[in-house]
């Protein structure tokens, strides 16, 4: 096996082949009264056109964050965002403004996602209008044929309200008014965590051939590692705030290196009575962000931890082509 | 323990009515631990809900109800009070909304244990301490003085089942109880109501859009579709051979780890039939990979099959054509 | 809100409203007598006596006229109240909870700072310093009177409906549909007068019909404390200029209490079924 240290940016790629590079990226949150919550902290990540990079962890890890943070929503403590060549963590409010339309994201909850005053049509519009493009006429074509490229029927949908609709179409809405503006980036935040496994498919599905159509590159945030395997292309499981792992879903899953990793695969329900309960089932919840753990935030789960764990923080370091890992001992 | 019998459930709307449950019938001896899934708009929320004798004013009812030898709808409001707790608990899916966030945990626990079970403040305090541990919360003197928000939803959702517990419940119904939590979280509570049922000999009622869910939790395994019970069997037994086309397709739909990456995911197509217009023929039939011209014209009754499995299919699967 | 509309309560309500704001408005051109003509031959006379609707209070004042005219003013002062102390509230309130950070520290320990006074001694403290002459021996004229009055009430709701529009927003901002406006690229003024202000709105407005019934009790209590408008010329100091006749001629003082306790409960009301709607609408979404 090889192994190489190099801080913990071992996993970027060559900068002008990527479209967004995020480098030792740190997002505080002040909560008063001198306490300081490090939410994100250092992350590295890069994504290549057309990539799907999936960012996995339990609640609390800081991936949500992460992914506004790319969007200046808000904005990151510290750390650099570059996107098609500019730092946008540099850029001033209007030429921020201005990259605005390139990046754009889906949220979870697809009700709260949508003004419920407006109808269909009017929160596809949205978009459109603020940036002032094409007259009445073609932004209502336009948003015609956005509402059918996500298998909605316009004249059926187009005057109804938010409520009138099941949670599986909302979020087709949100898609359809994500991708108003063409985007480059789409970021995608637990999109089908709210909704039905039935409809689950649907949408992960829908956002694959959304991808293909308009040649989005995608960041897809979930706590369920089933969710993601087969809309990925890299897959990065977070931990507290720091990236644990990061690699291809079909090696992440037959060869989990981080005992986190592995605890995660272990987690998601199998529809097959026979199956025994995963020994390795965590115990607990993560420890507070407020006072994370010295060393390796995982080491207080871990079955694995050793005197070293609580001393020395791992770094990602490669362990075989395109898989990373920040264990000291890695599953074999 | 508790039996349904024909229940027919239906919400009066300003579309006309709405049948949300159709001819139900399912029984849970004591002990047993029973899945009903489904997905939004089946009827299985309306179904545990009346079950538990819980129904809007606005919903009109036909069939019967027995818990414990009692006809729900016969008792007064009281009696159907008295076995809240003490009968029938229930868990929902979001425990921050179904816990009052300006009370402390403690309090929230023993009120059940000194107004229903006349409790004195010193020993309910004692059981609630018991409670939390039995929940498996690490240090349960210090949470019974936390507010819910102080707590991890996970957490939230082990105080709502120590609440669910503290009457010493015969059935607990547990509505989506971890459609909230993390995938990591939910395996721990899964566990956790498998290892107190088993401790405790509770029946219980998992809901659920699931099939992962309930496969390793349940005895038997109700699925719903549209307000009816589509397939209704032992859980091995279901997944060991589905009859029905819905069922398999509800299966198919579940995003897995062994899914190649790249793939595409099959999915049911089509929506759900309109609640408020009744069709004619099998209510999966327009949503039907193998659906024929008597689907469509004829309603299929529940079949039993000699092993007990029962479905409402006219071509069930794996059946010789 | 059909069935709300059938209901009765709601027909009388608006009806009472509607004769009051009419009274209010129209009330100088109806051909009655004035409302500070003496009648000499007609002191204290009962309701639907010696031609006087409502009677006349010991003063020889038709209290039908009285009234009328006093809708006017207690009505002008409260809703004037509300409405301008309701506009800077909710403007603080709403930029408050859309910005956070220091502003909203600031703002909303003000406001509770406000709020922790009693109405009555904040508004009595600022007719003090505001209604003050130079020269205590020249009379205040009851148009400053009624400034004053109005200045007074509205610095009391400010902080009462910031504090709704204050935290409405803070619930309403913080939904996904308002993130993804700003990554859209809208800008902030955009998403508060698109997305907030509509959405915050009926919150407010359900509050704002209980402050009115709260302007107008309290416009009363200072009558009687001598501090509100001069006398006879708002339901509040119609009171107070009648409490000595309790015992002998009761209705000059029942009449105008009437007509605040209808009025108060009006506004309940009304507060009430927008609240109402309100839950509906949300319970919806």
């Amino acid at each position: 096996m090889t192994t190489t240290f190099d801080g913990n940016t071992a996993h970027l790629r060559p900068a002008d082949q990527t479209l967004l590079q995020i480098k030792d990226l740190v997002v505080e949150f002040d909560l008063g009264g001198g306490r300081v919550v490090k939410a994100v902290s250092n992350v590295s990540l890069d994504l290549v056109e057309g990539e799907t990079l999936s960012i996995v962890g339990e609640s609390g890890c800081g991936k949500s964050t992460l992914g506004k943070a790319i969007l200046q929503l808000p904005a990151p403590t510290s750390g650099s965002i570059v996107f098609q060549g500019t730092d946008i963590t540099k850029l001033s409010k209007k030429d921020l403004r201005n990259v605005r339309p390139a990046m754009q994201m889906i949220f979870q909850d697809p009700v709260s996602s949508l003004d419920p005053r407006f109808p269909v049509s009017r929160a596809v519009e949205e978009p459109l209008k603020i940036w002032n493009r094409g007259n009445e006429i073609e932004r209502s074509a336009k948003v015609d044929e956005l509402l059918n490229s996500v298998g909605l029927d316009p004249a059926l949908v187009r005057d109804r309200r938010p409520y009138e609709f099941s949670g599986g179409q909302c979020q087709r809405i949100s898609i359809a008014r994500a991708l108003a503006l063409e985007p480059k980036l789409l970021i995608c935040d637990e999109p089908v965590s709210a909704l039905d496994v039935s409809v689950q498919a649907q949408i992960l599905n829908l956002l694959q051939d959304m991808k293909e159509a308009y040649g989005l590159t995608l960041i897809f945030i979930s706590h369920d590692l089933s969710v993601v395997k087969a809309v990925s292309t890299r897959i990065m499981v977070m931990y507290l705030g720091k990236i644990c792992e990061i690699a291809t879903p079909d090696e992440l899953y037959s060869r989990p290196l981080h005992h986190y990793t592995s605890a995660l695969v272990g987690s998601v329900p199998v529809p097959d009575p026979e199956r025994k309960v995963s020994a390795t089932l965590l115990e607990g919840e993560p420890p507070s962000p407020l006072d994370p753990p010295s060393g390796c935030r995982f080491r207080t789960r871990c079955p694995a931890a050793t005197e070293l764990c609580a001393t020395e923080e791992p770094m990602l370091r490669l362990a075989a082509d395109g898989h990373y890992v920040a264990c000291h001992h890695p599953r074999a | 323990m508790l039996k349904l019998e024909n229940l027919e459930i239906s919400f009066a709307t300003n579309r006309g009515s709405l049948h949300a449950v159709k001819g139900v019938t399912l029984d849970i001896a004591a002990g047993e631990s029973i899945g009903i899934v489904g997905e939004s708009g089946s009827g299985k929320t309306v179904l545990s809900r009346a079950s538990m004798g819980l129904l809007a004013p606005t919903a009109t009812r036909t069939g019967t109800v027995t818990f414990d030898g009692k006809e729900i709808s016969s008792l007064s409001r009281d009696e159907v009070r008295e076995t809240w707790g003490t009968g029938m608990a229930m868990i929902f899916q979001d425990p921050m909304t179904a816990l009052n966030p300006v009370r402390r945990v403690g309090s929230q626990i023993m009120e059940g244990l000194t107004v229903r079970l006349g409790m004195s403040k010193a020993d309910a305090r004692k059981r609630a301490i018991e409670l939390l541990g039995r929940v498996r919360i690490p240090d349960p003197e210090q949470a019974l003085k936390k507010f819910p928000g102080q707590l991890s939803g996970g957490m939230r959702q082990r105080v709502m089942i120590a609440i669910a517990l503290a009457c010493n419940p015969k059935l607990l119904f547990a509505d989506e109880p971890t459609t909230a939590l993390d995938v990591t979280v939910q395996a721990q509570i899964l566990q956790l109501l498998s290892e107190l049922r088993k401790e405790l000999n509770m029946s219980m009622v998992l809901v659920t859009h699931d099939l992962g869910v309930v496969a390793g939790h349940t005895d038997k395994i109700a699925v719903m579709y549209a307000g009816e019970v589509v397939e209704y069997a032992t859980t091995k037994d279901l997944f060991a051979r589905m009859r029905m086309p819905y069922t398999e397709a509800l299966m198919k739909s579940i995003p897995r780890l062994s899914t190649p990456s790249g793939s595409r995911l099959p999915v049911i197509e089509g929506r759900l039939p309109d609640p408020t217009k009744p069709e004619p023929g099998c209510l999966f039939a327009s949503r039907c990979p193998y659906a024929q011209e008597k689907c469509r014209t004829q309603h299929p009754d529940l079949t039993t099959d000699s092993d007990g499995h029962q479905y409402r299919c006219f071509f069930p699967l794996g059946a010789a054509q | 809100m059909d069935s709300v509309k059938k209901s009765w309560v709601f027909r009388i309500t608006i009806a009472w409203f509607a004769l009051i704001v009419f009274f209010a408005i129209f009330g100088p051109w109806l051909p009655l007598p004035k409302w500070d003509q003496v009648f000499d031959d007609a002191l204290s006379v009962t309701p639907f006596k010696q031609g006087h609707l409502l009677g006349t209070d010991s003063n020889g004042y038709d209290i039908f006229s009285g009234i009328i005219y006093g809708a006017r003013i207690s009505l002008f002062i409260s809703f004037t109240a509300v409405f301008v102390g309701g506009t800077i509230g909710s403007a603080i309130g709403i930029t408050a909870a859309y910005v956070r950070g220091k502003f909203d520290y600031v703002v909303s320990t003000l406001f509770n700072v406000v709020l922790s006074i009693p109405n009555l001694v904040l508004s009595l403290a600022l007719i003090a310093v505001l209604a003050t002459n130079v020269d205590p021996n020249v009379p205040t004229s009851t148009g400053r009177r009624i400034m004053v009055l109005v200045i007074s009430l509205t610095i009391v709701i400010i902080p009462i409906l910031g504090r709704i529009a204050r935290a409405a927003t803070l619930s309403w901002s913080n939904r996904e549909f308002v993130l993804a406006a700003r990554s859209m690229g809208s800008k902030d003024r955009n998403i508060i007068w698109r997305h907030i202000v509509p959405n915050v709105l009926p919150a407010i407005f359900a509050v704002a019909f209980l402050a009115i019934g709260v302007v107008i009790v309290a416009e009363a209590s200072l009558s009687l404390l001598g501090a509100g408008v001069p006398d006879g010329t708002s339901w509040g100091s119609m009171v107070a200029r009648g409490r000595n006749d309790i015992e002998f001629a009761p209705h000059i003082i029942i009449i105008p209490l009437m007509c605040i306790a209808f009025t108060v409960i009006a506004c309940n009301y009304i507060g009430d079924v927008i609240r109402k709607q309100l839950d509906q609408r949300q319970a919806k979404l």
